[in-house]
């Protein structure tokens, strides 16, 4: 029988995982709780409450209390690091709200050489901004990509591209 | 390399959209009664204009479709405007 397992990439335990880089160093965010909220994202606010501020491509989120990551017009992903108690599911309001916890990965890169990381990554004009955090990332469509301080960065990843992003990290050339 | 406006994100890199066909080119209803040459002509047949254009594109990484003027000799951007409906 074939060993089909030979195909993927080996990836370590993402638990204990950590790159440490001239100047940088990545790890894996574990335990984040994450709703994607999409629709009427007015009205999902008014009823999921005054969950701290949002931020797009760059912009920096405080990462004690939860905050809103926007993606599109009409998505955004909420944040947060303590379980959030919500009614998941469509609204007649118009929006809806679904458990992401699992869908997204986390990775956070920070050190005085990260925005370096970065700018190989993705073409975005970093000092521009944009209201989307959402953005083509080492070939990945729909990375979001924001910071926590001046020097560290977040990137949520579709869970399934975590080994792959990890080791474009892991062979990216000093 | 060109660089182009997303009504909702602003100016990204031409890497992050897809086209999505020249605006105007409805598709033909009813459905059953479009003739093989009519289903040819929407899928296949692009006036593919020299200068000024008008074209559907997609920004991929956060899914607005837009109407985007830019001329294809040019390549200077005269407009973008969302193809979104607003809500009833």
């Amino acid at each position: 029988m074939r060993d089909f397992a030979q195909k993927w990439t080996a990836f370590p335990e993402w638990s204990e995982a950590e790159l440490l880089r001239d100047g940088w160093r990545a790890r894996v965010v574990p335990g984040l709780s994450q709703t994607l909220v999409s629709g009427a994202l007015d009205k999902a606010w008014a009823q999921l409450g005054p969950e701290g501020a949002e931020v797009g491509l760059w912009q920096i989120a405080s990462p004690e209390t939860p905050y809103r990551v926007r993606i599109a017009r009409d998505r955004a992903l909420l944040v947060s690091p303590e379980a959030m108690a919500f009614d998941p599911g469509w609204h007649a309001d118009g929006w809806a709200a679904t458990v992401a916890d699992n869908s997204y990965a986390v990775l956070e890169l920070e050190g005085s050489e990260t925005r370096n990381v970065v700018s190989e990554a993705t073409t975005a004009d970093l000092d521009a901004g944009s209201p989307s955090a959402a953005t083509l990332f080492a070939g990945l469509q729909s990375v979001l990509l924001y910071r926590t301080a001046e020097a560290r960065v977040r990137l949520h990843v579709e869970s399934g591209y975590l080994p792959y992003l990890w080791r474009w990290l892991e062979t990216r050339p000093e | 390399m060109q660089r182009f406006p997303c009504p909702f994100c602003g100016l990204r890199d031409e890497t992050e959209f897809h086209y999505g066909g020249e605006a105007g080119n409805d598709r033909p209803e009813p459905a059953a009664e479009v003739s093989d040459q009519g289903w040819a002509e929407y899928l296949h047949i692009e006036t593919n204009p020299k200068g000024r254009s008008r074209e559907i594109w997609v920004h991929m990484t956060c899914g607005e479709f837009f109407l985007l003027e830019r001329d294809t000799v040019t390549h200077e951007v005269f407009a973008s405007e969302s193809l979104r409906r607003a809500a009833p």
